[in-house]
């Protein structure tokens, strides 16, 4: 008996399944590391590579080896320090004002209210929209004749991407707009988990609203709010679309913005090549330490 | 420690009315518990006194104060969930300070109250660690050291040994008897389960449907049920209930039985549409013919151990008698039954009522 279910078993589990383990290997895995290797593993070889030569796109005159000089010339650049210290402000100002609407927001859903599924959804837009396609219109709701902005704040007319001080603001204003949403959706996930009972238990406690939100709800909701934290800060170091559409102030040129003029303004290929590694360990580094954190809160 | 008023208690959710005019006190340091089947408002009338449940109309006092509008946090009750509802990021410590930290009582009492605590209820070397490192048993050891530590004016627990092993719930209850003869705090316990209700209350108010069926000692809801549903969830095995008709000298269970009865006791019963209500320590098994008694034959047997519930045939009637061990051999077996008189109870077989004698 055992002998026919040995021998009858892995054909009926086939036929249940409808694929065998070669066909998914063959239609579904290989293709998908096939494009992997190409368009990010060899990418990625590749760039690490170029970072190490005085290679330009723009000639067809061959790369030379220049060892770490790239690296050297990048990090002796009181202009490239500068353009880090511009992104750490716009990250901190950014993902700051998104955890605090987001978080806000998702307070606010987090109870029984009419049409909520509705309301949540329309919070969601912005971050449902093209990043160009948000640049480009906040640029016109921020124009100092005819935006809306000045208009409702009666400002006359304010130049916010011109001025050197707000620009950067201004900039980062339009990533809160756009990513609050995210941060509220990980936050509504967070605090909807949240067991009803537990807040019943602190009421009888005696707790007030305050002292429940910062011992009850801020713990439990931390993890899920690193996480959303971890993401936005990731993206926000990345920020070039709107930022580039928004505003040509050099107060706002962020690596991001500077690698692209690097690259394919100045064609310096191999530079901006070592420029991109110098970015990467920098968020893997800022995440980890993110990470570190992360899971000390869900330890606790 | 507090004196509890509910009085034409309400409650309605949506269209359906859940508590139906509910009059209740419960006196300064009684144990009081509230019993009756899932969704008969027991746990509603629990969480409205509480304040984790409006009321609909009525009113509640506690030590005299209408507290029916105030929250839950200025009603001064602790109350302990079925579910535990520890914080499950705070260590023990920080879990049976949390009431003290909340009203910012300062450190050096705060320590010394919970220590007190712990070391009463036994978890003191438990004060470190956190919920999810603890068994069933010591979280609930925690969350009612949680209720305790701030001395509130009366203990509200909402099946608190619910979750546990049936072992567990026996050295619990035990326990639970004990913490409130050492502080003779007012509380209010409710369950579903009638040995828990039996074992610790001074008073058991039984529920049914959003009423109070009957209100009183332990004692006196076993042996004096005031209708059909109270007899029948008190008591295990519950208690048989047959229709009988009423005749001189006796009562007859159809199919030409019929026992005998004093004429005192069933004098004041009407002759039909009467139920018997006979608990199976009240049905008498003999092996050999005797007064009263009537021949029949076993239909069932359950062994328990300590003892065995046994089967009869009675007229229509299938009656279950508690033997001693061995008594019985098995089904089909002829015996003797008979009825103990005196633990006789009748109700109305419309109403469901008890029918007393007028003393």
């Amino acid at each position: 008996m055992a002998d026919v279910m040995t021998r009858l078993e892995p054909n009926s589990r086939a036929a249940a399944r409808g694929l065998s383990d070669l066909s998914i290997r063959n239609l579904f895995i290989i293709p998908t590391i096939t494009f992997l290797i190409v368009f990010n593993v060899f990418p990625l070889i590749y760039s690490l590579y170029t970072g190490f030569t005085d290679y330009r796109a723009s000639t067809t005159a061959p790369a030379n080896w220049v060892g770490l000089a790239n690296f050297r010339e990048l990090l002796s650049d009181p202009f490239i320090w500068r353009n880090f210290t511009i992104t750490a402000k716009y990250v901190v100002i950014s993902v700051t004002g998104q955890v605090i609407v987001g978080f806000g927001l998702a307070m606010l859903l987090n109870r029984p209210m009419a049409l909520k599924g509705l309301i949540t959804t329309l919070l969601m837009l912005p971050m449902m929209l093209s990043p160009a396609v948000v640049g480009l219109f906040w640029k016109l709701l921020y124009d100092p004749s005819f935006g809306i902005i000045n208009y409702f704040l009666g400002l006359g007319k304010f130049e916010w991407l011109a001025d050197p001080q707000m620009a950067l603001w201004a900039v980062a204003m339009v990533d809160i707009w756009m990513w609050s949403p995210f941060v509220m959706l990980l936050s509504l996930a967070g605090l909807s988990a949240v067991p009803k009972h537990l807040y019943e238990a602190a009421e009888i406690d005696r707790a007030g609203p305050f002292y429940t939100f910062f011992r009850i709800t801020l713990p439990l909701v931390a993890p899920i709010l690193m996480i959303a934290i971890i993401f936005r800060t990731m993206e926000a170091f990345k920020t070039f679309d709107h930022a580039y559409i928004l505003s040509s102030q050099p107060t706002t040129e962020l690596i991001a913005i500077r690698l692209y003029k690097m690259a394919f303004l100045e064609w310096q290929t191999g530079l901006s090549s070592a420029f991109a590694y110098i970015v990467l360990i920098v968020v893997v580094a800022i995440t980890n330490i993110y990470v570190k954190y992360l899971n000390k809160a869900k330890a606790r | 420690m507090a004196r509890i008023e509910l009085t034409d208690i309400q409650k309605h959710f949506g269209a359906f009315q859940v508590l139906k005019n509910v009059n209740l006190t419960i006196e300064d340091g009684e144990f009081v518990v509230m019993l009756g089947q899932s969704g008969c408002g027991k746990t509603t009338t629990l969480r409205a006194i509480a304040g984790l449940e409006t009321v609909s109309s009525g009113t509640i006092r506690i030590d005299g104060r209408e507290v029916q509008d105030l929250k839950a946090a200025d009603r001064d009750i602790a109350f302990v969930f079925q579910s535990f509802s520890l914080y499950p990021h705070m260590t023990v410590y920080e879990n049976i300070a949390f009431p003290l930290r909340a009203v910012g009582m300062n450190q050096s009492e705060r320590e010394a109250a919970v220590r007190e605590v712990a070391r009463v209820l036994g978890i003191e070397r438990l004060l470190n660690r956190k919920p999810s490192a603890l068994s069933g048993g010591d979280m609930q050891r925690v969350a009612i050291g949680r209720a305790l530590v701030r001395r509130p004016k009366a203990l509200l627990m909402d099946e608190p040994i619910g979750a546990l092993d049936a072992k567990l719930r026996e050295q619990m209850r035990a326990e639970i008897k004990r913490l409130h003869i050492a502080r003779a705090s007012t509380s209010v316990y409710v369950t579903h389960d009638q040995i828990e209700a039996m074992s610790l209350a001074d008073r058991i108010v039984v529920m049914h449907g959003g009423l109070l069926q009957q209100v009183g000692t332990p004692e006196e809801v076993y042996n004096r049920p005031a209708n059909l549903f109270v007899a029948q969830f008190v008591g295990s095995p519950v208690m048989n209930v047959a229709d009988v008709g009423v005749e001189n000298g006796g009562l007859s269970f159809g199919a030409g039985a019929g026992v005998a009865m004093p004429a005192g006791l069933i004098a004041h019963l009407p002759k039909n549409a009467v139920k018997l209500g006979i608990r199976p320590e009240a049905v008498r098994l003999s092996h050999e013919p005797g007064e009263g008694m009537v021949e029949t034959e076993t239909t069932n047997l359950e062994p328990l151990g300590s003892h065995e519930i046994v089967d009869v045939r009675l007229g229509g009637a299938t009656l279950r008698a508690r033997a001693e061990p061995g008594f019985v051999r098995g089904q089909g077996q002829r015996l003797w039954v008979g009825l103990d008189a005196e633990r006789a109870h009748f109700f109305d077989g419309e109403t469901g009522m008890a029918l007393r004698r007028t003393a």
